[in-house]
């Protein structure tokens, strides 16, 4: 099972690239330059932001498209970036800047690395790194025969036995809910690398965007599906112990349910970090709003003000960050909880379909 | 037009929100101070609950930025 877990996990982590090139199709609109680009400061970009006085700014990502040719042949091409991309000949720029092939034909997956991805790698990286140097001090024995050493360790055993016992054993079947842990935990550290990421300068935040929160709960449902139950299908195709005519109402309710669980999950992480970064883009954007309409001088004046609440906001956002992360781990456990569920013998819809015929016989 | 639609539903969605998570609070901040040694459990009920009117509103939220940015208006 976690073997089965972990090559799914994997495989979905190497798909999760965007597979749209729609990202640099806003500056079409052309005539009035904004003076803050909002959208352009939260989108994924085919360039790795770094400081300045490096290679100008930005380091360029790789791209890979899988595409076919004007002849209908398949092919898979990689170029070290957009600009050698086109620089080969192979593709032009059409009217909405978008990459399309030369010769006429059409990419079929983009399988290009972006920033968000990058960040999406070294967020989850990071949470298996520190996992497997805290699981080798416990091999050693630190931690089990005598205490745990050192701030790390300590703050990863506060974390796990955190998500073990408040989040997996309290949502899940106590015989069951060990085996969650580990996705569970990676999910936690991952998304909290990930929404933290967004907070430090030049990063990005993987976590807002619709396409890894998606993959994110994607997972999540693939995992909710293989850990249900006989009781939970049952439930969903033909719920126990109703009227006939009531399941023709509940069970497409219930199937709806099924979907409409990650899709929640997917945009209330997206939102809430899309929403932070806009809001601290907006207020320091203030300064420069200000300091175009009535000069640098109420620049500064604001500025004073901007900065000041960037700070208390940013704050907020550390927190934010870990609140989701801990409500996407929660709610995910609550639904492979509610899946996995077995249902008990004084359960009663059992009582009235087994028991209540028993007594009458 | 967009616009206008976009600042109403946004209002609309802050309403709404406001209104659950404050129910929320209300029973929550009424149960604990009846029991207080429960203020754990009720604690995380209640972000569980926040969390899934949350997710409605933000969900509204997104709409209104697409409205207001005009995606998907062809």
């Amino acid at each position: 099972m976690i073997q089965t877990l972990r090559r799914v996990f994997l495989t979905l982590l190497f798909l999760s690239v965007s597979t749209s090139n729609t990202f640099a199709a806003d500056d079409a609109e052309g005539a009035e330059e904004p003076i803050i680009d909002v959208m352009g400061t939260v989108a994924d970009h085919d360039y790795f932001k770094v400081p300045k006085f490096i290679n100008g700014g930005k380091l360029y990502l790789p791209r890979i498209f899988y595409w076919e040719t004007a002849e209908g042949q398949s092919r898979l091409s990689a170029y070290a970036s957009t600009k050698k991309a086109l620089n080969s000949g192979e593709f032009i720029e059409n009217d909405e800047g978008a990459i399309v092939p030369a010769g006429g034909g059409s990419i079929k997956v983009d399988f290009s690395i972006t920033s968000h991805l990058v960040y999406f790698w070294l967020g989850m990286g990071l949470a298996v790194i520190l996992t497997i140097m805290a699981a080798n001090r416990y091999k050693k024995g630190i931690g089990r025969d005598v205490e745990p050493k050192g701030v790390m360790q300590n703050i990863f055993e506060v974390l796990f036995v955190f998500i073990r016992d408040d989040v997996a054993r309290d949502n899940i079947d106590h015989h069951k809910a060990d085996k969650y842990v580990p996705f569970l935990f990676t999910m936690f550290m991952g998304i909290s690398f990930m929404n933290l990421f967004g907070l430090l300068p030049w990063a990005a935040t993987a976590t807002a965007d619709l396409t890894v929160t998606a993959t994110l709960a994607l997972v999540t449902f693939v995992i909710t599906q293989f850990s249900g139950t006989k009781d939970h299908w049952a439930h969903v195709f033909w719920f126990p112990g109703v009227p006939g005519w009531v399941r023709f109402i509940l069970t497409p309710v219930e199937i709806l349910g099924l979907f409409t669980k990650p899709f929640a999950l997917a945009i209330r992480l997206f939102a809430n970090m899309l929403s932070g970064k806009i809001m601290i883009i907006a207020i320091l954007g203030l300064v420069f709003i200000f300091a175009d309409l009535f000069g640098a001088g109420a620049g500064y004046g604001v500025g004073i003000f901007s900065v000041a609440l960037t700070v208390v906001l940013y704050a907020l956002k550390v927190f934010v960050g870990l609140l989701q992360a801990y409500i996407f781990t929660l709610l995910s456990a609550v639904f492979i909880g509610m899946a996995a569920e077995d249902h008990d013998h004084d359960d009663e819809h059992y009582f009235a379909e087994h028991i209540a015929e028993e007594v009458s016989a | 037009m967009g616009l206008l639609a976009a600042g109403i539903g946004a209002g609309i969605v802050a309403l709404g929100a406001g209104i659950g998570i404050g129910m929320i609070g209300k029973s929550a901040t009424e149960s604990i101070a009846r029991q207080p040694e429960a203020s754990g459990d009720i604690r995380g009920a209640m972000i569980l609950t926040a969390a899934f009117i949350e997710g409605v509103a933000l969900l509204g939220a997104v709409i209104c930025i697409l409205l207001a940015l005009g995606i998907g208006q062809g």
